[in-house]
């Protein structure tokens, strides 16, 4: 055990040690250095350690052998260990980092930032006031000595903005000091009397200034312009010390100050903290400069500590852990990313594309960024969940509001900036060589935020249950990641296969239907990967989070492990649509909707705990208060995966842009993630009411409008794929509509469909998407006549449209029948006319879809195009087979799914007679109308062939051509705006209304960041006015002035 | 075993008889075009020449295998249709396969025809056939929503979807039939019955003298033969079915045949007096009064 007051002897000592050396012992010097900040690090792990396992007990420190307040009063207890240890390893590693920095300039900066950590640690263990200015003061001076490291004008401005808003600030907490001192006659904190002291006169005073300036070096906003010009103006790694390491120190004497807090400036805190959480991630939307970019992040992170300081009462016991796994997040992951920042040296996030040649560092930014946003598995997802529960135990809604407001902002800029890194155009040059000094505190920054994440979840009663095994097998696959794809793709099916063989056995009713649309889908889907040759790096381990995710929401118990499920499976999902060549801006809109969703998923759940015990999703059965809020939330939440109107403009973009074998997986497979949601939350809740009104009354109307548009705006694609993507938002307008019927047929249809959606979105984007493989090309007006090339995809996709269209005798008949059964029964007559009529406009898109790739006229350049390559093909014709099979014997498929739907919903269920179903009103043998219709066509095809014995094959030109002769394919082959006189008639339902209204919200979010962020003029002054009109203000708050 | 062949003598019994029917209709009304027309026309048997002589065409050619089976799933079409249908109510053997599906069998079932024959249109390579397949599916969907929402009015009315019952409820006089008993649905899927039999003004798809002639133009020889067939056949069942659904259907052959041309002479009536719509207008058309009538329909079963 060593005495913490090494601490400061070592750091000390050091510090004036390096004033002997010479500048040719540098080397030396800076070693010696680092060895003393690593000797800090392992005294305050030391602490930690002991702390925590209850070997050591926390102990007082007072210097020069006398009591307080005559002597400097140091405290070691859990808290500080951590504290310090955290401020420790970021003096080291940062240290570290910047080793050939600091030795270009001499021994002084590393004396600077001896100082800097020493005076840090003292803060945190200080419990004496005038101690405490000391020491900030020290570490401020020694910051600005870091600031100006770089030497330029900005940073030479910065470090001068910096010390002038420093100076003042402590002048404030002196006065403060002062105050105390003059009526408690006491400087240790300890001393003085706690309780709402606030309101005793001249008293409050002091602690108002002690607690404000101790908030305004957090830089709260608006005072906070000369922080941010600090981040933009210094060098990268000494914005982690200002960051990670003073942001640490500060918080934790805020932390201290607790006890003297009165309600009102709680409150009035923790208003600061959402504030400025909020407002610096709004402004961050604008901002292009990586460092600033940064600072505004890492001013936000630090706000919503100070929000959570100031809830501190409210949160009872989760109060360390919620602020405990956010601030560690934010020091691990700031750090990381400032780090990262100062290797590539741009001065635009527009110019980091240089990052992705360097893989290991690309993934780490994610890592980093991840984390940040409060993504499984790190320990921000943990305390967001606990501090999002809390809240809502207490009534706190608009707390929660902006808690989630805010990490979306947040979300917006981090992943349009991880997007630019991942597709903007690459730049030419080459990333410097990094030495090792740099890789290593990144790196091991990356591995502390991952284990903390499991350390977060294992000290967590629920979250402790959460199976990481699919987690840690999918991150298994970037460590194999330089494998040729044969054995990659091998490995992933097998080890997917395994997980549905495990589960199976514990599989019941929708359990198990989506579990093999996840899984067994999941592997028939990644049979067309072994068309891809080469390494394909990056996509297994993101397909596999991915199926991770999906798997996980069937294994999920909790409503802790369905949300981490649904976070996993949305980061996978984003991952493989971002790698497809034009999906930039696609990608980002997908994962903005999915969080927001997520956010609103989120927050049902965590209203969903108020007055209820545990966390099991069966709370979501028995709930007694807020539950049509909590059944809207979900259903918002989920009806951003299934992109339901209004919440869809994400999925063209989306799918369409990506690889052949991902758009299945995204469209086919991830889509019903949302319809399983949607299923097990009225399962648990059944229909609600709101204002008199059921919910599902409006999620009906809301299917049918979904239908009619997504099938419409489908029929008017040029794009193939984009047509599928918006076949795909039609049927899962049905899908929702079957749902809010809430009745048996309606269920069974919208589970039917949800499989053969399945099914026959799978071949067509995999038949397509060979098309386009061999093509390259997606526009079906510049295809034609494929029939003879690729006849086996041509098969494929003629199936496929027969189902889809829900033609007899294929089963895709069985959804509209089912359907219109639901209807008479539920009495939507209208909405029933409106989804068949939706089901015809199906039609339109499926004839040209056929018809302007397969059909019509042959182009020149296609007369040596191959058939897709057999491993995009086999994965059709498997669930081709089962379409067939479905098809004549469909009580094969509905019957089980029937029962499966009867214990909650039992009436009208269908009578079963071997294949005969017989509904209330109607009948329908799917084996019997098969064998009639094959039988008639029979006949008549070998009529046909009798008397067509002697047919003789014409070349592609001998066609009737009124008194002409055809020119070109192109101008023969009659598919560009095929439907040109719909759009003339009924277009004015296809305007992209909603892709208006996001765009609009999304400029009027942008231009208020925009207006907001010039109160940042530069100006020292303005700046100053900006800390004194803080200080009134909060002022008049907390001593009811307002 | 005996009831399957005796069931598929009748039916083939059925299908001669409505071919021949189908025929017949098709010379007298194509006459009477041209009386109105003041033209002397064609002879009432032309139709039945028109088959022979393309069946006897000796050169045949091909575009390829969807144009060649087309042909087949356009005649299946027009026959399942006519055979998931109760044709003669009340008779075990004229009703054929109608116990194996009910009224949505055949509502989707008619689109397998429809969609066969455009895939083998479209192989042909020419582009009046996409065209013309272009403009059909496009205005199907308009009237289709009217005809959706008078099959739900009735549907509605007789709660049941099967033909046979909604017939069975029409028995015992005029006063019984659907049209008069159900008028607002009645309209509707009278005007919906107009575009679905493809005459003037709803006659785009095919359009003579336009895009001559849509979807068969390149068809010939006896493939052409077998579309002739269906076009006899496929407009019969479809008579029949309105027939079914809103006149009382028939107990015998004499009353089928009157009752069914006489609804056909509703779209010959109209088809004669108006012009061809544009295709946006016969969409737009059907989006708007028909339309209404449609909804009032299904709102006056609802309340």
């Amino acid at each position: 055990m060593v005495t913490p007051i090494y601490i400061i002897v070592a750091l000390l000592g050091v510090a004036f040690a390096l004033g002997f050396s010479g500048q040719k012992q540098i080397k030396a010097a800076g070693t010696l250095a680092l060895g003393a900040l690593a000797f800090s690090l392992f005294v305050s792990l030391e602490w930690l350690i002991g702390l925590y396992t209850e070997t050591y007990k926390s102990t007082q420190i007072f210097t020069a052998g006398v009591n307080p307040p005559f002597s400097i009063n140091l405290f070691m207890g859990t808290g500080e260990a951590l504290f310090t240890t955290l401020i420790n390893f970021i003096g080291l590693f940062g240290g570290l980092y910047l080793f050939n920095k600091l030795i270009k300039k001499g021994r002084s900066t590393f004396i600077a930032l001896l100082m800097l950590i020493m005076g840090l640690n003292v803060v945190v263990m200080t419990r004496d006031m005038f101690n405490l200015f000391v020491f900030l003061e020290i570490s401020s001076v020694a910051t600005a000595g870091l600031i100006i490291l770089n030497q330029n004008k900005k940073s030479l401005a910065a470090g001068f903005k910096y010390i002038i808003a420093t100076g003042i600030i402590a002048g404030i907490l002196l006065i403060g000091i002062i105050f105390m001192y003059r009526f408690t006659g006491s400087l240790n904190i300890d001393d003085i009397p706690t309780g709402n002291l606030l309101m005793i006169k001249g008293f409050g005073t002091a602690i108002f200034l002690i607690l404000t300036s101790i908030l305004l070096e957090l830089k709260p906003f608006p005072a906070n312009g000369w922080g941010l010009d600090v981040y933009q103006g210094t060098h990268a790694g000494i914005s982690v010390f200002i960051s990670a390491a003073s942001g640490t120190a500060l918080l934790y004497v805020l932390y201290k100050f607790i006890p003297l807090m009165s309600p009102s400036f709680a409150f009035a805190l923790s208003l600061v903290g959402g504030l400025t959480f909020i407002a610096s991630n709004l402004l961050g939307l604008k901002q292009t400069h990586p460092n600033r970019l940064l600072g505004y992040s890492s001013i936000g992170q630090i706000g919503l500590v100070v929000l959570v300081i100031g809830l501190a009462p409210y949160l009872g016991d989760k109060f360390e852990y919620i602020a405990i796994a956010l601030l560690g997040t934010h020091v691990f992951a700031k750090a990381g990313l400032f780090w990262i920042s100062g290797i590539i040296q741009k001065d635009n996030i527009r110019k980091w594309t240089i990052l992705r040649k360097n893989k290991l560092l690309t993934i780490l930014f994610g890592v980093f960024m991840l984390a940040l946003l409060g993504f499984p598995p790190f320990p921000s997802f943990f305390g967001k969940w606990e501090l999002i529960t809390e809240l809502a135990g207490n009534g706190f809604i608009s707390w929660m509001v902006i808690i989630l407001l805010g990490s979306f902002l947040e979300a917006v800029y981090l992943f349009r900036w991880l997007g630019y890194i991942l597709k903007l155009e690459a730049a030419k040059k080459e990333l410097q060589p990094i030495s090792w000094n740099k890789y290593l505190p990144i790196i091991i920054s990356a591995i502390l935020l991952i284990a903390s994440g499991f350390g977060m979840s294992y000290l967590h009663e629920h979250a402790k249950f959460i199976n990481y095994i699919p987690l840690i097998v999918a991150a298994a696959f970037i460590l194999i990641d330089r494998l040729p794809v044969f054995i990659k793709n091998t490995l992933a099916i097998a080890s997917v296969g395994l997980w549905y063989y495990m589960m199976y056995p514990d599989l019941e009713e929708f359990r198990l239907i989506f579990a093999t649309i996840f899984l067994v889908g999941g592997i028939i889907t990644l049979l067309a990967g072994y068309a891809y040759k080469g390494k394909r790096q990056g996509f297994y381990p993101m397909a596999l989070i991915m199926f991770a995710g999906l798997g996980g929401l069937i294994e999920a118990k909790t409503t802790l492990e369905f949300f981490f499920a649904w976070e996993l499976m949305t980061i996978g999902s984003y991952f493989l649509i971002i790698r497809g060549k034009k999906s930039i801006s696609h990608a980002l809109s997908y994962m903005l909707f999915s969080l927001g969703g997520a956010y609103a998923i989120l927050a049902a759940f965590g209203l969903a705990t108020v007055n209820n015990t545990g966390i099991s999703l069966d709370i979501l059965a028995n709930l007694n208060i807020y539950a049509p809020a909590i059944f809207i939330l979900l259903a918002i939440g989920f009806m951003t995966k299934t992109a339901s109107l209004g919440l869809h403009i994400w999925l063209p973009g989306a799918h369409a842009e990506a690889e052949t074998d991902v758009s299945p997986m995204v469209s086919a497979i991830l889509l019903k993630a949302g319809l399983f949601g949607l299923i097990v939350m009225m399962i648990k809740m059944g229909d609600q009411m709101i204002f008199g009104l059921s919910i599902s009354y409006f999620l009906g109307w809301l299917g049918v409008f979904t239908a009619i548009i997504g099938n419409l705006m489908a029929a008017l694609q040029e794009d193939a794929k984009r047509l599928l993507a918006y076949s795909s938002i039609g049927v899962l307008g049905y899908a929702l509509f079957g749902l809010a019927l809430m009745s048996h047929l309606g269920w069974l249809g919208a589970t039917s469909i949800a499989i053969t959606h399945f099914m026959f979105k799978t071949t067509l984007f995999l038949a397509i998407g060979g098309v386009v493989w061999r093509l390259k090309t997606k526009n079906m007006y510049q295809m034609g006549g494929l029939i003879k090339k690729m006849p086996f995809s041509f098969i494929s996709v003629l199936i496929s449209i027969i189902v889809l269209a829900g033609i007899p005798p294929l089963t895709g008949f069985a959804g509209k029948w089912l359907f219109f059964n639901a209807i008479m029964e539920k009495g939507w007559y209208l909405q029933g006319a409106l989804i068949s009529f939706a089901g015809v406009i199906a039609f339109l898109y499926c004839f040209r879809l056929i018809h302007s790739v397969f059909l019509g006229q042959l182009k020149d350049e296609h007369r040596n195009v191959k058939e897709a390559p057999f491993w995009i093909l086999l994965p059709q014709y498997i669930i081709l087979g089962v379409l067939i099979i479905f098809s004549a014997f469909p009580n094969s498929l509905l019957k089980p799914i029937g029962e499966f739907i009867t214990p909650y919903l039992p009436n009208g269920a269908l009578v079963w007679d071997g294949q005969m179903a017989y509904s209330l009103y109607g009948y329908w043998n799917g084996e019997l109308i098969m064998y009639a219709v094959v039988g008639i066509f029979v006949a008549v095809l070998l009529w046909i062939i009798f008397w067509n014995r002697k047919i003789k094959k014409v070349k592609q030109f001998d066609i009737v051509y009124a008194a002409e002769r055809p020119f070109l394919p192109e101008t023969t082959h009659y598919a560009y705006n095929f439907f040109a006189h719909y759009k003339k008639a009924v277009g004015i339902l296809a305007q992209p209304m909603i892709s208006n209204f996001w765009e609009g919200v999304s400029e009027i979010g942008h231009s208020v960041s925009d207006k907001i962020r010039r109160i940042y003029n530069g100006s020292g002054q303005a700046y100053l006015i900006h800390i004194i009109g803080f200080i009134v203000i909060i002022f008049l708050f907390t001593f009811g002035g307002f | 075993m005996d009831t399957i062949w005796i069931k598929l003598l009748f039916s083939l019994l059925t299908i001669f008889i409505v071919l021949n029917y189908g025929l017949l209709l098709q010379g007298v009304v194509r006459k009477i075009g041209a009386r109105v027309g003041r033209r002397y026309g064609i002879r009432w048997y032309q139709p039945w020449i028109d088959i022979i002589k393309n069946y006897a065409k000796r050169t045949k050619i091909t575009h390829g295998i969807m144009y060649y089976i087309a042909p087949a799933f356009r005649l299946t079409g027009g026959i399942g249709l006519l055979l998931f249908m109760p044709v003669i109510y009340g008779t075990d053997m004229f009703s054929n396969f109608s116990f194996t599906g009910d009224l949505l069998l055949l509502l989707y079932f008619q689109f397998f025809g429809v969609l066969g024959m455009a895939l083998g249109a479209a192989e042909g390579g020419h582009p009046y056939s996409a065209m013309g397949v272009s403009r059909g599916l496009a205005q199907v969907t308009a009237y289709e929503l009217t005809l959706t929402l008078g099959i739900i009015a009735i549907a509605v009315q007789y709660q049941t979807l099967s033909i046979t019952e909604i017939v069975a409820a029409q028995q015992g006089g005029i006063a019984n039939w659907t049209i008069i008993t159900n008028p607002l649905a009645g309209i509707a899927l009278m005007l919906a019955f107009l575009a679905a039999m493809g005459r003037s003004p709803f006659d785009v798809v095919i359009a003579p003298q336009e895009i001559p002639i849509g979807p068969p133009t390149e068809f010939h020889s006896g493939l052409l033969g077998v579309l002739q067939l269906n076009r006899a056949i496929f407009p019969a069942a479809k008579l029949i079915l309105f027939m079914n659904l809103l006149f009382g259907g028939a107990t015998d052959w004499g009353t089928l045949i009157i009752k069914t041309f006489l609804i056909y002479m509703w779209s010959v009536f109209v088809g004669v007096a108006f012009p061809r719509f544009r295709v946006d207008q016969s969409i737009r058309w059907y989006l708007f009064i028909p339309l209404i009538i449609g909804v009032l329909a299904v709102l006056f079963m609802k309340f």
